[in-house]
């Protein structure tokens, strides 16, 4: 019910460590009989979803009239494995399987999802989608082909084949690694997170496409004590990665990243409030982008006339130097998308280009609204939710600088290491964003660390005072990033070269 | 369908049982829901579905997990759970993980809670229809030539539940619930487009405004925000509306909770017994106030509810303790999650209260933010209203609030006396003294 407010926000780092699991789904056949590879075919032979049957539900779903008409299947595995107090006790899996039918007339949607997926409930779901529209009836594509894409997160090996036996030990190896690389850690948490999504898009005009989507993340939080103090932070890492990715290189990187951030706290200080310069470092501060441009893009807002942006296409909004790329085709990155979850291939879409706006973010409505292509934006959470533009991975190229000459440029002001979670007014472009990791920047130079502080800015005004940019470009390699939208959270992705913002409003202490 | 439910519960547990579990609780819940959204006066989406989910947790051999699953045929269910035993023998143990004593089930309360509507029944597509239409005609009046776009909408839900575990407790909920929603986004000064929206919810519909009042206070809390400015970094009094200063409230809650303090992630952890607020300060849970969304008889362990005074005039009396962490801590279970909370109100109206306070703040909204359960350190942006003698000047936007929950709530100086029905937090507006609020 959170969903009515369509301000957006997103939050980053490990999600569930509470163990608050939704009740989902999981239907026919089970999960066992989950162990191939290759996406294709995979709903006809488990479930026995043909060409025919699909035609005759987009036939119910376009019963009334409707431009068109999609079949979204979805069988999803989630698990978890929780180590605490250095144990790894707890688990918990959640399996989700479903079909959601969408009838779309103009810029109206009618959805029914359901969770068993024989024709009689495929059915009634397209029957109640379909009342969206009062004409009468048109007749789906006799031909589905596939969408033309590459596969941007190839699997060696399936999360689900990968045996329990094998998975605790690289929870264990975490827990143990982070105890042994200081004395003044006190508690713990690793969870080990992996998700296969097995998707199928068939539409009333011919596509259908079928896709596995691994997920997954390793994650520590670690709880630090010293002189009575307590502080507490951590990191992870993920992404679309299969269980070859975790080497015991990276769980040493994960673990010395997640107690060098929790005892770097019992030096931090709180800065001072109020407008001065701010540096983001490279990587994870994409998130910025994400808020301040990346939300205010996205077509929906923008054929509503709700957005910021909704005038500025075409217009210089940023300096040459400042290009802002979605990007749905970076190898494993948590938001890539072979094709959408409408169809349509992955793709690359240049936001801003050398400081003109250059393109919104469209799913298939807004793209026929505006009379363009659409820009394989439109996403959903799963099959109990109709897709809508979103971002996949956003990030900022990179400039000529060094990083040393941004942060001298900054002169006095604040360093953004890390950011924790963001959300943007996309009417006004207002947005803020939680720093947990950052540095003071005083004559020139990084001076004392800082942490928990919320800045704010508005997207457009952020956007021309971007004055330098660095040649420092990292992605985030993080997997629990994710973004929420009308209540509905899909995973993203960032990028971002050490970069200049000439003015933003630190939500510091100190007046 | 409540001996359905039953049923299928009473089987999965003796399933469980016979695959060797030692012991299992079963929560199932089967859901349907019509949503309706409007722009432009016709129909932007409708949405409808029946939905069910199972969830068994799974204690054998001194280990624990818990899965979900909706496929409830009596082969496929019987296969899953199997599965799910086997796999969990595979964890490491941990003694702790049991169900509750139950002597925690004992004292469950047999009132009527006014979570079910009979009326719900009687709702048709049209009377749905007609209720979403109401709300956006009125916001589009109350608008006026401001708008640049309005969108409505409308839910409704029957739910039921049934939680059983194998050591003798059952229980089960029937519940309905409503929503009426109104967003405006308005036509200001160059590229600015603000936006508000409001929201109420209910279990029993006619707890809900009349659609008219929903989307006349959308467009009015809209307009509001017309011209918004930035001011300088200052030291002020500020009074936080009673919908929103829950999202303060969340920061004193995260630390209240058995894990955070067993994990040494509490602020809060050594502070029972303490002045953690001012005396304007108490906090009571209430699981039992008829038609409240978070009223219970019992929690999602079992534990029969029963009110509790969690921070009684600044001082920390309670925690939210599970079964677990309380075994993990060494103390009593009280429950493992909030339910309502409610801050007394006080006697007078913003109106009264602003006149007082000469220049201040009137937050109305929230962006973006985060507090430290470890430290107590927030930071929040704030969306609101500069007032003056009583009277408002002009709205504020792009400025934030920083403080640490342990030096915040001690300023708490009053509570209003307009308490907020369309959440579990019931919270009226508070006010709050020497606030930094941090601007140009």
């Amino acid at each position: 019910m959170k969903n009515i407010t369509r301000r957006s926000f997103i939050k980053t780092g490990a999600t569930a460590v509470a163990g608050t699991i939704a009740a989902s789904s999981f239907l026919p056949k089970g999960w066992y009989a989950f162990a191939r590879e290759d996406a294709s075919g995979y709903f006809e032979q488990e479930f026995g979803i043909s060409d025919e049957l699909c035609r005759k539900v987009l036939s119910e779903a376009l019963s009334k009239g409707g431009d068109f008409a999609d079949l979204f299947f979805e069988h999803t595995i989630s698990n978890f494995l929780i180590l605490e107090d250095g144990k790894v006790n707890r688990a918990a899996c959640e399996v989700a399987l479903g079909v959601g039918i969408r009838t779309v007339k103009g810029d109206q949607v009618g959805y029914g999802f359901t969770q068993d997926l024989s024709e009689k409930a495929m059915l009634a779901a397209a029957s109640t989608a379909a009342t969206i529209a009062s004409a009468s009836g048109k007749k789906p594509a006799s031909k589905f082909v596939p969408p033309k894409t590459k596969n941007y997160y190839p699997v060696k090996t399936l999360l689900s084949s990968v045996p329990l036996e094998t998975k605790l030990p690289l929870v264990q190896s975490v827990n143990e690694k982070c105890f042994s690389l200081s004395p003044l850690v006190r508690k713990v948490t690793v969870v080990f997170h992996d998700q296969q999504k097995r998707i199928m898009v068939v539409t009333s005009d011919g596509v259908k496409g079928e896709d596995l989507q691994p997920r997954s993340y390793l994650s520590s939080s670690v709880v630090a004590e010293k002189d009575g103090r307590w502080e507490r932070s951590g990191w992870n890492y993920g992404g679309r990665r299969d269980f070859s990715y975790y080497t015991p290189a990276l769980v040493q990187e994960l673990a010395q990243k997640a107690v060098d951030r929790t005892l770097v706290l019992f030096e931090a200080i709180q800065p001072p409030a109020g407008e001065m310069p701010v540096v983001l470092g490279p990587g994870v501060t994409g998130v910025l982008l994400h808020e301040a441009i990346g939300h205010g893009m996205e077509a929906d807002f923008n054929r509503k006339k709700i957005s910021t942006y909704c005038t500025m296409l075409g217009k210089k909004v940023a300096e040459p130097f400042v290009t802002i790329i979605d990007d749905g085709t970076v190898p494993y990155l948590s938001g890539s998308i072979n094709f959408d979850d409408e169809g349509t291939p992955a793709q690359k879409t240049i936001l801003v280009d050398k400081g003109i706006l250059s393109s919104y973010l469209h799913d298939r409505i807004s793209a026929r609204s505006y009379g363009v292509k659409s820009t394989g934006s439109g996403r959903r959470q799963s099959y109990q939710h109709y897709p809508i533009p979103r971002m996949r991975n956003t990030y900022m190229l990179a400039g000529e600088a060094s990083p040393e000459e941004v942060i001298k440029a900054a002169g006095k002001g604040i360093y953004v290491q890390d950011v924790a979670n963001g959300q943007v007014k996309i009417g006004e472009g207002d947005f803020a964003f939680y720093v947990s990791q950052g540095r003071l920047i005083e004559n020139g130079k990084l001076g004392a660390p800082i942490k928990d502080v919320n800045i704010m800015g508005n997207g457009p005004k952020m956007l021309t005072d971007i004055i330098m940019v660095a040649k420092d470009f990292e992605f985030a390699q993080g997997g629990g990033g994710s973004c929420g939208k009308g209540g509905q959270a899909v995973p993203v992705g960032f990028g971002q070269p050490t970069c200049l913002v000439k003015s933003l409003t630190v939500g510091g202490v100190r007046g | 369908m409540k001996k359905e439910l039953y049923d299928l519960a009473e089987r999965a547990i003796k399933i469980a049982k016979a695959a060797g579990a030692d012991d299992c609780r079963v929560s199932i819940n089967g859901d349907r829901f019509v949503e309706i959204s409007y722009r432009e006066r016709r129909p932007e989406g409708i949405k409808e579905a029946t939905s069910r989910g199972l969830q068994v947790e799974i204690f054998v051999n001194k280990r624990y997990s818990v899965q979900t699953t909706s496929d409830l045929r009596p082969e496929a269910l019987k296969t899953f759970i199997e599965k799910a035993v086997a796999s969990t023998r595979l964890l490491e143990e941990d003694p702790l993980r049991t169900l509750p004593d139950p002597k925690y089930y004992q004292g469950r309360k047999t009132l009527d809670l006014k979570q079910y509507d009979p009326d719900y029944k009687k709702l048709t597509p049209e009377s749905r229809h007609n209720f979403v239409r109401a709300i956006e005609e009125s916001c589009l009046a109350k608008g006026g030539d401001k708008v640049i776009s309005v969108s409505a909408s409308g839910y409704d839900s029957y739910s039921e539940q049934v939680l059983m575990a194998s050591n003798g407790f059952d229980g089960y909920v029937e519940y309905t619930a409503f929503y009426g929603a109104a967003q405006m986004t308005a036509k200001d000064e160059g590229d600015r487009r603000p936006a508000d929206y409001n929201v109420a919810i209910a279990m029993i519909r006619k707890d809900l405004p009349r659609p008219e009042e929903i989307g006349a206070e959308a467009a009015s809390r809209t307009l509001s925000l017309l011209g918004a400015k930035k001011i300088k970094t200052e030291k002020l009094p500020i009074i936080i509306e009673n919908r929103v200063v829950g999202q303060v409230a969340i920061g004193l809650l995260q630390a209240m909770f058995g894990r955070s303090i067993q994990q040494k992630q509490s602020f809060l952890a050594d502070k029972k017994g303490q002045k953690v607020g001012s005396e304007q300060l108490t906090l009571i849970d209430d699981p039992l106030i008829p038609g409240g969304l978070g009223s219970r008889t019992f929690d999602d362990q079992g534990i029969a509810a029963k009110k509790m005074v969690m921070i009684e005039t600044g001082v920390l009396r309670e925690f939210y303790v599970d079964w677990y962490y309380g075994r993990k801590l060494g103390w009593e279970p009280t429950t493992g999650s909030p339910s309502n909370l409610v801050i007394p109100t006080g006697k007078r109206s913003i109106k009264e209260i602003m006149k007082d306070l000469g220049r201040g703040i009137f937050v109305t909204g929230f962006i973006g933010g985060n507090s430290n359960s470890t430290t107590g350190d927030f930071s929040i942006g704030i969306i609101g209203q500069l007032f003056e003698k009583g009277e408002i000047v002009h709205p504020v936007s792009e400025m934030n609030i920083a403080d640490n929950h342990l030096k915040f709530w001690p300023r708490l100086v009053e509570a209003a006396n307009d308490p907020y029905p369309y959440s579990q937090m019931r919270f009226p507006s508070l006010v709050f003294s020497d606030v930094v609020v941090s601007g140009i």
